[in-house]
């Protein structure tokens, strides 16, 4: 074994070691990419070869307004998405490095919600608070009005958007929470003798400290705003009105209800060349290369 | 650094990839013969073909049928189309819906039934000449419908015994009273006008009201909406007269309101009388059964929608004129058409479900799958378009949407919908 491995150089084990990750790519990630791109610039409905059609399926697609609705709506999601998981992220990491007995168990708790089914919260949620549901019956009976969360097309989006931040909250707050472990001490006791005010130490001290981690979360709220499905499927059907309608919920009733492929195919590259841009604006916008001294 | 060798690797680990998966359409190794049959993935279907598949192999009328429940998890049409894609599809397959064998008859993906040797007799037979019609496909047959559900309201008794004095309302002014008297009083709902938020709830709820409006008439037609016309007015201004007055909420997600008495009525297939015997029996004890509302004259017999699944065989069987006398056997055969009925409590797509006496027995202790064969003969399917989904999504944002939210009259959302309808038709040819 030793013969064996002596003659291989470091970087050969390495590369080795990595191998299994490489062909799981290959398979699971450039195979069917390779295909979307084949299939964008095709003309297939499943049971023939598919026949080049130059940029036809991209005029199509950017002709169908359902389309830009559901583009639309990943703005709308991450308007109200964005602010709700990133308050209660960092509200959720502050309180976690200040408790102190059964930290494991409130960091566990949150967590529950990220693994939990997105089909049974989901399920649960639209039980819970439908128009006719034992919420709205409450409120009804209190004070005579009921709150259309998801039949109404301001606030079904805000609803979905409540339910997925639920669901992340956890998971955000301990990507933050790792980040706070990382900062001196020190530096908060220099800014105390100071007398430098909390939210100032918040603004000048903690967030630029933790850059790293809140670029992570806000990528993260990005890649969920463009890849939402099983909620907004499940909890309202892409509706009221188209209004919670989103980029993966067209693609999959292109592919496999209106069965056009290739259309769908397009509308996918489209969905991941935005998204990949917009992720890449934002690290060059807002990432900091942050060093202590 | 990745080293050559292994990036060498991954790329004829690709081109290996590549070669093997964008496969051409290699001939499968000869089988046995024997037709494979898959059926709609519920226990009672499941327990009805176990009967017919087993007495036709007993019978040695023709090649042996092996039959498995649709493999999904899902919808059927995604497994029938996945199967279809990977070559894995059966001889024959039930549970089809008429817009989905529009799609696959123009996908050149089954056989046209209508030209094999003895399609006609078995129409006469099963005495389906009138419900055929609604299934032809430019004159061809691709999918013979199984079942016709038509769909009709149920109403609880006792809410009707309190607020409209045991009447079943019929027309709109009858669900407009009920409604009124019942919200006074307990600030609940007359009726639940939307089915639900998806496509093919528009099935149970605008398209059932409009052919209960319109007598049936057809919603497209010619790649045209038809619906913006003095019945589809109708509708729309019973839809928009219901959400102003608050007689009916927007979604009824919570739980069955016939369950809760949130609302006193809500429209129902013969497949839910099953399920609410055995789930809900105190609540079936309390329950009546109604036509579709309309403005028709009380007695009038009121058309309304069919939910209805055909059975079709695939291009690629190479067995098909067999497959077509099973498939002939069983629909043909009364006594099985009887043990569909009692297995599943579906109406066997049939115009003499109440003149034949072989279901007669059935129909004297079956009361309230009785009041659903009344209604079979004047029971549509939903127009054959394969662009069915993107058809009554319109109607759900364009036309429901509007009326639910208060947003635009009832003309101008029927007008809107219609137009938006003929554009996306337009567009997809």
């Amino acid at each position: 074994m030793r013969a064996f491995t002596g003659k291989m150089s470091e970087s050969h084990i390495g590369a080795l070691l990595a191998l299994s990750y490489l062909l799981f790519s290959a398979i699971f990630w450039a195979y069917p990419f390779i295909w979307l791109i084949i299939l964008s610039f095709s003309d297939w409905r499943f049971f023939h070869a598919p026949i080049f059609s130059g940029l036809h399926n991209l005029v199509v697609v950017l002709r169908d307004p359902e389309f830009w609705g559901g583009l639309w709506n990943v703005v709308r999601f991450f308007s109200m998405y964005f602010p709700i998981a990133f308050v209660g992220s960092l509200g959720f990491a502050f309180g976690l490095k200040h408790v102190g007995r059964g930290k494991a168990f409130i960091a566990l708790c949150f967590l529950l919600a990220n693994i939990s089914s997105g089909v049974a919260f989901s399920l649960v949620f639209t039980k819970l608070f439908s128009s006719t549901g034992p919420i709205n019956n409450m409120v009804f009976s209190r004070f005579g009005f009921r709150i259309p969360w998801m039949s109404n097309p301001n606030l079904a989006m805000l609803a979905i958007a409540l339910v997925v931040a639920w669901k992340f909250i956890g998971y955000y707050g301990l990507i933050l929470y790792s980040g706070l472990q990382t900062i001196p001490k020190e530096l908060y006791d220099a800014a105390l003798l100071d007398n430098t005010p909390p939210f100032k130490r918040l603004v000048r001290i903690t967030l630029p400290l933790i850059n790293a981690q809140l670029i992570m979360v806000l990528v993260f709220t990005i890649l969920v705003s463009f890849g939402i499905f099983t909620e907004p499927y499940l909890i309202t059907g892409g509706g009221p009105l188209g209004r919670t309608n989103t980029p993966l919920m067209i693609i999959y009733e292109t592919a496999f209800r209106r069965l056009q492929p290739s259309h769908a195919a397009m509308m996918s590259v489209i969905v991941a060349a935005v998204s990949y841009l917009l992720i890449r604006i934002t690290r060059r916008l807002l990432e900091k290369d942050v060093k202590l001294a | 650094m990745i080293p050559r060798a292994i990036q060498l690797l991954w790329l004829m680990g690709m081109v290996v990839l590549l070669t093997c998966c964008s496969g051409g359409h290699n001939q499968s190794p000869p089988q046995a013969q024997i037709i494979k049959l898959w059926v709609g993935p519920n226990e009672a279907e499941e327990s009805f073909w176990k009967v017919a598949v087993a007495q036709w192999n007993a019978s040695g009328q023709g090649l042996q049928v092996s039959f498995t429940t649709i493999p999904t998890s899902g919808n059927s049409e995604e497994t029938v189309l996945s199967a279809l894609v990977a070559q894995t599809e059966p001889d024959v397959s039930t549970n089809i819906f008429s817009g989905f064998a529009m799609q696959l008859a123009d996908l050149k993906q089954l056989e046209p039934l209508s030209s094999m040797p003895g399609y006609a007799d078995l129409i006469e037979r099963r005495h389906m000449a009138k419900l055929i019609g609604s299934w032809q496909i430019n004159g061809t047959v691709y999918a013979i419908p199984f079942y016709s559900n038509p769909a009709l309201i149920w109403w609880r008794a006792d809410i009707l015994a309190k607020y409209a004095n045991q009447k079943i309302p019929r027309t709109y002014e009858d669900v407009y009273q009920l409604s009124r008297r019942y919200a006074a009083a307990e600030h609940r709902y007359g009726f639940q006008v939307l089915a639900g938020r998806g496509w093919e709830d528009r099935w149970f709820d605008f398209i059932a009201l409009y052919y209960a409006a319109s007598n049936g008439r057809a919603y497209i037609e010619n790649d045209k909406a038809t619906y913006d016309n003095a019945d589809g007015l109708k509708v729309a201004a019973f839809i928009d007269r219901m959400y102003e007055q608050g007689w009916t909420a927007a979604d009824f997600d919570a739980g069955d309101p016939l369950v809760s008495g949130m609302a006193a009525g809500a429209v129902h297939g013969p497949w839910d009388l099953g399920t609410f015997q055995r789930m809900y029996p105190e609540t079936m004890k309390n329950i009546v059964i109604g036509p579709i509302i309309s403005d028709a004259e009380p007695e009038a017999h009121t058309a309304t929608f069919s939910d209805s699944k055909g059975i079709v065989i695939f291009r690629s069987s190479r067995v098909k004129k067999e497959a077509f006398a099973f498939i002939s056997w069983v629909l043909g055969d009364e006594h099985l058409n009887l043990l569909w009925l009692q297995k599943t409590g579906m109406m066997p797509a049939r115009d003499d479900l109440l003149r034949n006496p072989e279901f007669a027995d059935f129909f004297n202790t079956h009361p309230a799958a009785r009041v659903y064969a009344t209604y079979v003969d004047v029971a549509f399917p939903p127009a054959l378009n394969e662009n069915t989904i993107d058809i009554q999504k319109v109607m759900t944002q364009e036309l429901l949407g509007p009326l639910v939210f208060r947003t635009k009259t009832p003309q101008a959302a029927l007008d809107d919908a219609a137009s938006q309808t003929d554009r996306i038709l337009r567009l997809r040819q």
